[in-house]
């Protein structure tokens, strides 16, 4: 074999590896997701959901099952606020939108705890962010599950999310 | 954005205007009326005030003061224009009770008193808090609106989004009492306006896009405690359903229908809310209105007939039994809520005269119904519709176009009328004199998709994805002035975006209506021409009134304040980089953030000294 | 009967070898016995031309050698010739005539899988829609109220036919009970018919055949012939809500599902629990298997099932819910009563 070949056999073994990381899939006997408590600030589980395509296609998923569809529609928001941009209440980050979830908000955001798993949650928020562009380009998906025309997270500018890092203490805000 | 009267021709239209420019003698007008009149009993004398937003039990938002009119509106000038702080969707109408003005506002649903008669301008009198809990903000549809008060016997009752019943003193602006009847965690939030009528306060719920369970119910007036409450889904002794109870159609006879038109348990979760207009004839002693949409919009979820969801009821007011009802839009595939105004009017039908309720459906037809019996005189298109070819007369039912029937997992294109409806909840208003019905109403249409919808309480319960644009001819808004008893448009007026404020007629064959951009309009109720037109500071879709102030003139009031189903792109605000926001409304209205604002003032106008 | 005549040919044994819940060698169901049928003639057909190919070929190779090397012609070619071209359109004939054969037996069993209710009787209707990875099962009648949900396992009367309306929620399955009926996909956003019409009693399987994800193999359907009588039994269970729970084990369980993450995407008709996007539990006790035949259905399939469904079922849609001990068998014991 000559070495070209051989090099280009390696990169593309690197490649596959890559490719490898974006699925991967944490779906047995890694207890670690499930059984830490939560860290309002700097949770270690912050990046490998987000950075993760599985996790966000699950997400993808949740956003319609648990009927957020129905109140922030695709990210440009109806009864609840649009998630597609960069305004964000109650902070905008991975942890910021795991609480939110799971605890609610005064003004209409309904608590989810006891009602999602802690996991859903931060599959949930992986896609949150993604409608807004913010995880990593090659976790993106290119093509959304839903019937409507929105355009592909691949293709949306990211805007930086305001008041990022949020106030701390996760008071319940205005 | 201009509005330009469509009639047939210009040439016409400019000959007809040129000749009825003309001053005419009222009586000349009576004899060119087409014989309908509103229900006697359910209208009374002109006494110059406004005390329900409707004006009149008939709802025929007609004022008979004829100060301003076709000749000296032009000269309409502002006189009063106060912030109310308000800056989501205003909907409510200024009601005027003697020499006071009393305003209901959106969520967080504050009642102001203004004094008009104070020196030396008007003054604010009280400001009722009722402070309903900022929860129900998550669970109202489509904007936090209000649809206003309404003035009985001293008292002032209206209803907040946190599912309150409040009756306040009007004079000092004191609860006289607040009964809880909606439960805002399974979603039941209200914002109709009452109808008081015979020492009761009727209500109904709103949240059919949260799988609550409809209901309409009756307070008593005096102490705030419950009469009857009849639910639009389930069991005949829920829906208060007995040996009186007379469906003109086949269909809508038959035990429990409530129930065995549905799938087993969906009834619990169905919807057919009672969230718009209730109408009342003393006469007959009973109350009319719709009911709204069944849950979940995805209709594959629920098979059957949906009973007793988007149809008509008449009620027994003393007792809620119910007299007859007529489903408009049986197995509903749209969200069509029928809960529009029902205008009674005495008109003549092939030839006789009947008492009827004219009701402008959200599926695109204007029904004709017999207020006794329910039989369906008429059903005649008024706007455009591409997802029914009619309805049968014989049978009463719509009749559906296969093509355009929502199907999980794919997209059906271009169906009118939308979700929305051909017109939604603005109601138009009847003007004795012209005979005509000025119907402010959409022309969209949408793409839906449906998808199977989970329900969790207290969260929406719809499947669908829409996403709207203009219809037909490219223009988004009608203002229709239709003929009940030749059952045509006499004229129409194009708009550019879709109209979602009501209109108003006067005694002096004017009729206001407003945009959402914020043009305030004055037409003349035998053409359509355009005679006045003022820009306030945000969108209108708020309800215009008249009045005789203290002083004896004649005012027109409105409160601006752009928002609602339609304009939630601008009070949300909403992200119009995705279509299917706000149930696909906000790509209908994606220009709108660049022409108007959010805002709330009150705006009043009259003839210079 | 046939599968006796067929026991010489290797490859008829290994699919008979099949034999049994799952098996295309069946005719329980008047579908599958057509094609069968048509399969065996195939079959019988085309092992008869390969063994005259085959005893042609030996008989040629042993007549080989003969002193026509040098090109003459030898003694009696002429006759040889002659019933040569005799062999040559008895050949001809015997193979126009089998694929016309085999055409028309394909035509008429064509005909015959298109009309497999062809008394117009009244069927049994059902959706069935395919998710990743089970079967949601709906039963509807011209009275709404009637209909029934079920999950994975479908029953049907023997004798009736049954229209199933093929759905899928979210990639392309394919719905196979080989004993009963051949295959049909289930695609997103269209609607695929297939009339089953099942002869015989009994319990057989169906499988996903089209490739859809990682759990492909884990998508089973338990189909349940019964009589007639049986079924009408069934649909009558089926539409009692579920039942109240009696021990305080199973309060507390009911308590909980009812309450909890379950009931977010399971229903339970009767309570609160009235998620859709999850497989129905109403009467879930009553199937004979958990998670589209990956458990059988007891307690201890329920146990495992609940407390790690992404080790029984890795990558399915069902999260770990993390009970703990006492929760964990409140709601097993609570599921259990749900016959």
């Amino acid at each position: 074999m000559s070495s070209p070949c051989r090099a280009s056999l390696i990169l593309l073994a690197f490649i596959l590896l890559a490719g490898c990381d974006r699925e991967k899939r944490g779906m047995t006997h890694e207890p670690k997701p499930e059984t830490m408590a939560f860290v309002p600030s700097g949770d270690p589980r912050a990046s490998d959901y987000e950075n993760n395509a599985f996790q966000m296609s699950q997400g993808q998923r949740l956003f319609m099952w648990m009927n957020c569809v129905g109140c922030h529609a695709h990210g440009g928001g109806g009864m609840g606020p649009p998630l597609m941009d960069d305004k964000w209440r109650y902070g905008g980050r991975m942890e910021d939108i795991v609480y939110t979830i799971l605890n609610g908000r005064p003004n209409g955001m309904p608590p989810f705890k006891g009602r999602l798993t802690e996991q859903q949650a931060w599959q949930l928020a992986s896609y949150v962010r993604s409608l807004s562009a913010q995880p990593r380009q090659d976790v993106l998906y290119s093509r959304s599950d839903e019937m409507s025309i929105t355009e592909p997270a691949t293709l949306k500018e990211r805007n930086a999310i305001m008041n990022e890092p949020p106030a701390p203490g996760h008071g319940p805000g205005k | 954005m201009r509005s330009r009267p469509s009639v047939r021709s210009r040439a016409t239209f400019l000959a007809a205007a040129a000749c009825i420019l003309l001053p005419l003698p009222a009586s000349q007008i009576h004899a060119a009326a087409n014989g309908a009149r509103p229900a006697p009993a359910a209208t009374a004398p002109e006494d110059g005030q406004w005390t329900m937003p409707s004006k009149d039990y008939a709802s025929t938002r007609y004022s008979g003061l004829d100060q301003i009119n076709r000749q000296n509106v032009a000269r309409l000038k502002l006189t009063l224009s106060w912030d109310t702080g308000s800056r989501k969707g205003q909907e409510a109408p200024p009601l005027v009770v003697g020499s006071t003005m009393y305003l209901t506002m959106p969520f967080p649903n504050n009642i102001i008193a203004i004094d008009l008669a104070a020196k030396p301008r008007p003054a604010v009198k009280w400001v009722f808090r009722p402070n309903p809990r900022p929860m129900s903000q998550g669970v109202a549809c489509c904007d936090v609106v209000n649809r206003g008060a309404v003035y009985a016997n001293g008292r002032l009752f209206f209803n907040t989004l946190d599912g309150q019943v409040i009756a306040l003193d009007a004079a000092s602006g004191k609860a006289v009492w607040r009964t809880q009847v909606g439960n805002i965690m399974k979603g039941e939030t209200i914002t109709m306006s009452p109808l008081v009528a015979e020492g009761k306060v009727i209500v109904g719920d709103s949240g059919g896009e949260f799988g609550v369970r409809g209901w309409l119910m009756a307070l008593d007036a005096a102490s705030g405690k419950v009469a009857w409450k009849a639910f639009h889904t389930g069991p005949d002794k829920d829906v208060l359903i007995g040996p009186d109870f007379h469906p003109y159609y086949a269909a809508d006879r038959g035990k429990d229908l409530g129930v065995h038109s549905w799938p087993a348990d969906a009834w619990k979760i169905g919807g057919g809310t009672a969230w718009g207009w209730v109408s009342y004839d003393p006469q007959l002693k009973m109350i009319f209105y719709g009911t709204g949409n069944p849950g979940p919009w995805n209709p594959e979820q629920r098979p059957g007939d949906n009973k007793w969801t988007t149809g008509v009821f008449a009620r027994d007011i003393a007792t809620g039994r119910a007299r007859w009802f007529y489903q408009s839009t049986p197995h509903d595939l749209y969200d069509h809520d029928d809960i529009n105004e029902q205008i009674l009017l005495d008109m003549p039908v092939r030839g006789q005269m009947r008492q009827v309720l004219v009701r402008p459906a959200r599926n695109g037809y204007l029904y004709v119904i017999d207020r006794k019996s329910g039989q369906v005189y008429s059903a005649d298109p008024y706007g455009y519709i591409n997802s029914a070819s009619g309805v049968d007369l014989r049978t009463g039912r719509l009749i559906p176009v296969p093509s355009k029937a929502p199907q999980e997992g794919r997209v059906v294109r271009n169906i009118g009328p939308t979700a929305s409806g051909a017109k939604d909840w603005n109601p138009g208003a009847f003007s004795p004199r012209t005979g005509l019905i000025y119907l402010p109403h959409e022309n969209l249409c949408m793409d839906e998709g449906v998808m199977e919808a989970n329900y969790i309480s207290g969260t929406p319960y719809l499947g669908a994805d829409a996403k709207m644009y203009a219809g037909p001819g490219g223009n988004r808004g009608f203002l229709t002035a239709w003929d009940p008893v030749r059952r045509k448009a006499a004229w129409k007026i194009r708009e550019d975006l879709p109209l979602w404020s009501p209109a108003l007629a006067t005694g002096g064959d004017v009729v206001f209506y407003g945009t959402m951009d914020g043009w305030f309009k004055a037409i003349d109720a035998l053409t359509g021409k355009l005679l006045w037109r003022a820009k306030l500071d945000s969108g209108i879709i708020g309800q215009p009134i008249t009045y005789r102030g203290p002083d004896g003139r004649q005012y027109v009031a409105l409160v601006s304040g752009v928002g609602g189903w339609a304009g939630a792109i601008v009070s949300g605000p909403l992200d119009p980089g995705d279509p299917s926001a706000a149930l696909g409304f906000v790509n209908a209205v994606r220009d709108l953030p660049k022409r108007t604002q959010a805002g709330g003032r009150l705006y009043v106008f009259a003839l210079p000294r | 009967m046939r599968r006796r005549l067929l026991l010489p040919i290797p490859l008829f044994v290994l699919v008979s070898g099949c034999a049994g819940i799952q098996s295309v060698s069946d005719d329980a169901g008047r579908e599958s016995g057509l094609i069968w049928s048509l399969f065996v003639l195939f079959g019988i057909v085309t092992a008869i031309f390969y063994v005259a190919v085959i005893a042609f070929l030996i008989a040629a190779y042993w007549r080989r050698g003969g002193s026509n090397q040098d090109g003459l012609p030898d003694e009696g070619g002429v006759t040889r010739e002659r019933s040569l071209r005799t062999a040559f359109f008895l050949w001809t004939g015997a193979v126009i005539g089998s694929l016309s054969l085999l055409a028309l037996a394909s035509y008429f069993t064509d005909r015959g899988l298109a009309s497999v209710n062809p008394e117009n009787k009244p069927m049994v209707g059902i959706d069935l829609v395919a998710n990743q990875w089970w079967w949601d099962v709906r039963y509807h009648y011209d009275d709404p109220s009637q209909n029934i949900r079920t999950a994975n396992e479908i029953h049907l009367p023997a004798g009736v036919p049954a229209m199933i309306s093929l759905k899928s929620n979210d990639v392309i399955h394919s719905f196979w009970v080989p004993n009963l009926a051949g295959k049909q996909d289930l695609i997103p956003g269209r609607i695929n018919d297939i009339v089953l019409m099942p002869r015989r009693i009994g319990h057989y399987r169906a499988q996903c055949a089209e490739y859809c994800g990682l759990q492909h193999a884990h998508m089973a359907l338990d189909v349940i012939v019964e009589s007639p009588a049986d079924f009408q039994r069934w649909e009558a269970a089926q539409r009692q809500p579920a039942p109240a729970p009696a021990t305080p084990l199973a309060q507390a369980g009911y308590a909980y599902v009812t309450s909890r993450e379950c009931s977010t995407c399971h229903n339970i008709a009767g309570t609160n629990a009235n998620g859709t996007v999850a497989p129905d539990l109403t009467h879930v006790a009553g199937r004979r298997t958990i998670a589209a035949g990956t458990l059988p259905m007891n307690r201890a399939g329920l146990y495992a099932w609940i407390a790690d469904p992404q080790g029984a079922k890795p990558g399915n849609n069902m999260p770990t819910v993390g009970l703990n001990a006492d929760e964990l068998h409140a709601v097993a014991a609570y599921l259990e009563t749900l016959k």
